[in-house]
């Protein structure tokens, strides 16, 4: 008993770490600010009071993306709608990463954050099923095994959706290039 | 196919890191020497790093973070959760509309939201027969989180064996009930449609349960017992069969069908196609059971549907006739 309470007090402590990651994958779930955050407390809440169930060498982060999963498809259910996606605000601060470029060239740092922004705009506009797996993998890091067990299906749908996913947003992006690039050329024909 | 095409078919798989060694050296030894698939592969792995720098694609508010703190530090929510799954208001506002409220608002939110829980206590208590029959029982919630940490990989077998006797044996001192599982399949001359793998103890509500996991087409089936004592089955489509009421749910996708039996409770999980009490028949055809199985006429779903059945009670059972003394409970 003595060494579950240890085990939960570290499991704890230790769940805070992955609060941006859950927190992301609560955003790409529910694509609004107020739910991800009612999502991540009812995660977070069920995570601590199931604590002792975990060994200690789960992989905690797996097993809270998990969770989270299964709390958000228990809402949905009983809502009986899927979400729709929505313009997520901005949050720039002193805080947000692109900006802590330290002397990198102001020039670059601006065309990586618009690259970003591209990118994460392109992630934003696939579909649910594809953007779960491209988040998992991609910014998470999951292997597609432990992608399988969160979302719940084989790991050969996780393949497909991923390959899927990947090609959506490689022509998503081509596509900006492109109109980027008709744009500066019609500029320079003026 | 030949050798580009292929290679450019395992590119994902190589910059994700999912080839086996073997897979990978031969992976590598082509692009040493094909320029053109390792331009391939140069572009993609491009492509897959401007992706991947784009994280995070958000950061946790400050106040959220101090509210998931401050939950992490109240070790009493655990069995408020552990009860019920969701804290009480006064435990833990929600993140959304409570928490905009003003002072004054929020007493008289306070004031609505107790009324709205007496009547619908009333309405509940009233309306028994329709309304308990919809939320599925903590237990069988459990037995789908442990099969999902199960199938995640979060959740290692304590014993690994494909031989029913060798699991029940095991079992024998770690649970405070005798497990006796049978070899069912062999018994009634049935083909081998699954296989046990092995089991486990799991912890619920301070005393131990035992999780034994099978597999079916690859297809993993989860099997959670415990005493009646400490998990009552409840929820979901109930079905009658020789004076035991099995509990038909659909969790998160998955199929759970409790039930109690002799002074213990069962949860089994899968992920089969088949509805409610059609999944049985999926373990059970070419069985003696299947003639009494068959004879499930399932109409529409809804809350506490019977209807008269003739299952075996042979199927999956522990042998509750030995069952030790239950442990009191902390």
């Amino acid at each position: 008993m003595g060494e579950t309470k240890t085990n939960c007090s570290y499991y704890r402590e230790t769940a805070l770490d992955h609060l941006d990651a859950l927190y992301g994958f609560a955003m790409v779930l529910t694509a609004d600010q107020t739910e991800a955050q009612d999502l991540m407390q009812e995660t977070y809440l069920r995570a601590f009071g199931a604590c002792e169930l975990l060994m200690p060498d789960s992989n905690l982060k797996a097993w809270l993306f998990v969770i989270m999963r299964n709390v958000w498809l228990n809402q949905m259910r009983h809502r009986r709608s899927g979400p729709e996606f929505v313009e997520i605000e901005e949050q720039e601060g002193p805080g947000t990463p692109w900006l802590d470029g330290g002397s990198e060239d102001p020039l670059k740092l601006l065309l990586k954050k618009v690259e970003r922004e591209r990118v994460r705009d392109a992630i934003a506009q696939l579909p649910q099923p594809y953007r779960e797996v491209v988040v998992l993998r991609d910014l998470e890091g999951f292997s597609y095994q432990q992608i399988a067990g969160i979302i719940g299906c084989p790991a050969g749908t996780v393949m497909s959706r991923l390959a899927r996913g990947r090609e959506k947003l490689r022509l998503t992006l081509a596509r900006w290039r492109l109109e980027v690039m008709s744009k500066a050329t019609a500029n320079n024909e003026l | 196919m030949n050798e580009c095409d292929y290679i450019e078919s395992r590119t994902s798989f190589y910059l994700d890191d999912e080839l086996r060694a073997d897979e990978r050296r031969a992976f590598e030894e082509h692009l040493g020497r094909c320029q053109r698939c390792r331009d391939a592969v140069t572009a993609e792995h491009r492509f897959l790093e401007g992706v991947r720098n784009a994280g995070p694609l958000y950061e946790a508010p400050v106040d959220l973070r101090r509210r998931i703190e401050e939950i992490a530090s109240r070790g009493g929510l655990r069995d408020v959760v552990r009860a019920g799954m969701t804290p009480p208001p006064q435990a833990l506002p929600p993140a959304s509309l409570f928490a905009r409220l003003s002072r004054g608002e929020r007493v008289a939110s306070v004031s609505a939201v107790g009324i709205l829980i007496a009547l619908l206590g009333i309405c509940y208590l009233r309306g028994t027969d329709t309304r308990l029959g919809r939320v599925p029982s903590e237990f069988a919630r459990l037995a789908v989180n442990i099969h999902q940490q199960h199938l995640g990989g979060g959740l290692d077998l304590e014993i690994s064996s494909t031989s029913p006797q060798d699991v029940s044996d095991w079992f024998s001192g770690q649970v405070n009930f005798s497990v006796k599982l049978p070899n069912y399949q062999e018994a009634s001359g049935q083909d081998q449609l699954y296989q046990i793998e092995g089991g486990r103890v799991v912890t619920f509500k301070n005393d131990r349960a035992a999780y034994v996991s099978y597999q079916m087409d690859k297809q993993p089936i989860s099997l959670l017992v415990t005493s009646d004592s400490v998990a009552a089955p409840s929820g979901g489509e109930e079905v009658v069969s020789k004076g035991i009421t099995f509990h038909y749910d659909a969790i998160d996708g998955l199929k759970v069908i409790t039930w109690s039996d002799r002074g213990l409770t069962y949860a089994l999980v899968s992920n089969l196609k088949e509805r409610g009490q059609q999944s049985c028949l999926v373990c059970h055809q070419g069985t003696r059971d299947k003639d009494f199985l068959e004879g499930f006429n399932v109409g529409s779903s809804g809350p506490r549907q019977s209807y008269k059945i003739q299952a075996s009670r042979t199927a999956l059972r522990l042998n509750p006739d030995r069952r030790l003394p239950t442990r009191s409970s902390d």
